[in-house]
């Protein structure tokens, strides 16, 4: 008699939560980590939010809502539930940090004039020099617009933005505006999202590799042509 | 290092087609914003190098304009990108614009000769239209379309392939 082989179990359920939850998760907070480890916020001024950092719900497909949900509630996944919604509370504290030092920087008569002294210079500067955009169209916006610069921690716009020149010239002379304390706690809540990422990625690996293991799912759908696969060679 | 676009004379008009828009803001989504998965669609701008080559080209105009004829293709290009993407690279899309002060103008599908329609599509004869209608401020056409390119080229209007921009020396 045969010995008896186990089966492995298969389960198009967790199958799911691998391609449709967790792989983009996985994907999404890699490009968190990095953009938060360049200080890179994505934070704008007209939304108030991060552009691409986002609550864990909105790296998700709509489609696959339903899946995410199902992934929320079953038991094999315990504890992500209460990760996601700690990542999505230090996503609105970066928010509300860099909104405050956003308003601190707009609303301070030093930061006003600074922008507005700097403008001048440029523009008496840009006289007769060709390579110096004019910023007419930006002006009564230009300390908004710096001030976004400086809570993205931007250093250098590329070239064929309008306002390339200006930053390259005049950057250094805002950058001692990031030393107030709602600065420092942006830097605090930047670092603990970064952290947390980081960890919440390295767990979500380690969860995935578990259920690929027990329920014998590829890591990601395999596509094989049709050419190379053994269905070629059967009549 | 001032480059050779940072000379002391700045071109007036650049008129944009689709493929350097796309290859401009799918670089940056790619390199700042790290939305990988456009890396396949990039075929001229492909590396910080070629990057800068086209955007300090781009920075040597003092106006730069396209067709909302243009828009509508990057619409077609967009729709065809990973639907959950697609309201991040409309955003870089219009961020992009913002930032490089990009004029938009309406071409009229009856303002167009029809001859020239059947034969290039209306995309193509918009910024045709572009260059007739701002001939007075010497415009020059960038594309990466190499019958619009040799079309422009026989008229006798201003051209530049991107490629030739990303292979420009220092």
């Amino acid at each position: 008699m045969a010995p008896e082989v186990a089966t492995p179990l298969h389960s198009k359920r967790v199958q799911a939560w691998v391609y449709a939850i967790m792989n983009p998760l996985i994907e999404s907070l890699g490009r968190e980590i990095r953009l938060l480890g360049e200080g890179n916020l994505s934070w704008r001024s007209y939304s108030k939010r991060c552009e691409y950092i986002r609550p864990i719900r909105e790296y998700i497909e709509s489609s696959q809502l339903p899946n995410y949900e199902d992934f929320l509630a079953d038991n094999l996944n315990r504890g992500f539930k209460e990760r996601f919604e700690r990542h999505d509370h230090q996503v609105s504290e970066v928010e509300s940090t860099a909104n405050r030092s956003f308003i601190g920087l707009t609303d301070s008569n030093e930061f006003q004039k600074q922008v507005k002294d700097s403008l001048e210079e440029y523009e008496s500067t840009a006289r007769g020099k060709p390579q110096y955009p004019n910023l007419s169209s930006i002006g009564e916006n230009l300390p908004k617009v710096v001030a976004e610069l400086l809570v993205n921690r931007t250093d250098l716009l590329p070239s064929h933005y309008m306002m390339h020149k200006f930053w390259q010239d005049y950057r250094a002379r805002f950058e001692h505006h990031r030393q107030p304390p709602s600065f420092q706690e942006l830097d605090v809540a930047t670092a603990t999202l970064q952290d947390s990422s980081k960890n919440l990625v390295s767990d979500l690996e380690k969860h995935r590799r578990l259920l690929c293991v027990t329920y014998d799912i590829p890591a990601a759908p395999i596509t094989i042509e049709k050419s190379f696969s053994a269905d070629a060679y059967l009549v | 290092m001032p480059t050779s676009f940072e000379g002391s004379s700045r071109c007036e008009l650049l008129i944009l087609d689709t493929g350097p828009i796309r290859e401009l803001v799918g670089f940056h989504a790619v390199d700042r914003f790290g939305f990988e998965r456009l890396r396949s669609d990039l075929c001229f701008i492909s590396n910080p190098e070629s990057y800068r080559m086209c955007t300090q080209f781009v920075a040597s105009f003092r106006r730069k304009t396209t067709s909302a004829s243009v828009v509508a293709e990057l619409y077609r290009w967009i729709r065809e990108t990973d639907p959950k993407g697609q309201a991040k690279l409309w955003n870089r899309v219009y961020e992009d614009f913002q930032n490089m002060g990009m004029d938009e103008e309406v071409v009229r599908l009856v303002e167009m000769d029809l001859g020239l329609v059947v034969t290039f599509g209306p995309v193509d004869v918009s910024l045709l239209e572009l260059a007739r209608r701002h001939a007075d401020h010497n415009p020059v056409l960038l594309t990466i379309d190499s019958k619009l390119y040799g079309e422009c080229k026989k008229a006798g209007l201003h051209v530049s392939h991107l490629q030739e921009v990303t292979l420009m020396q220092r």
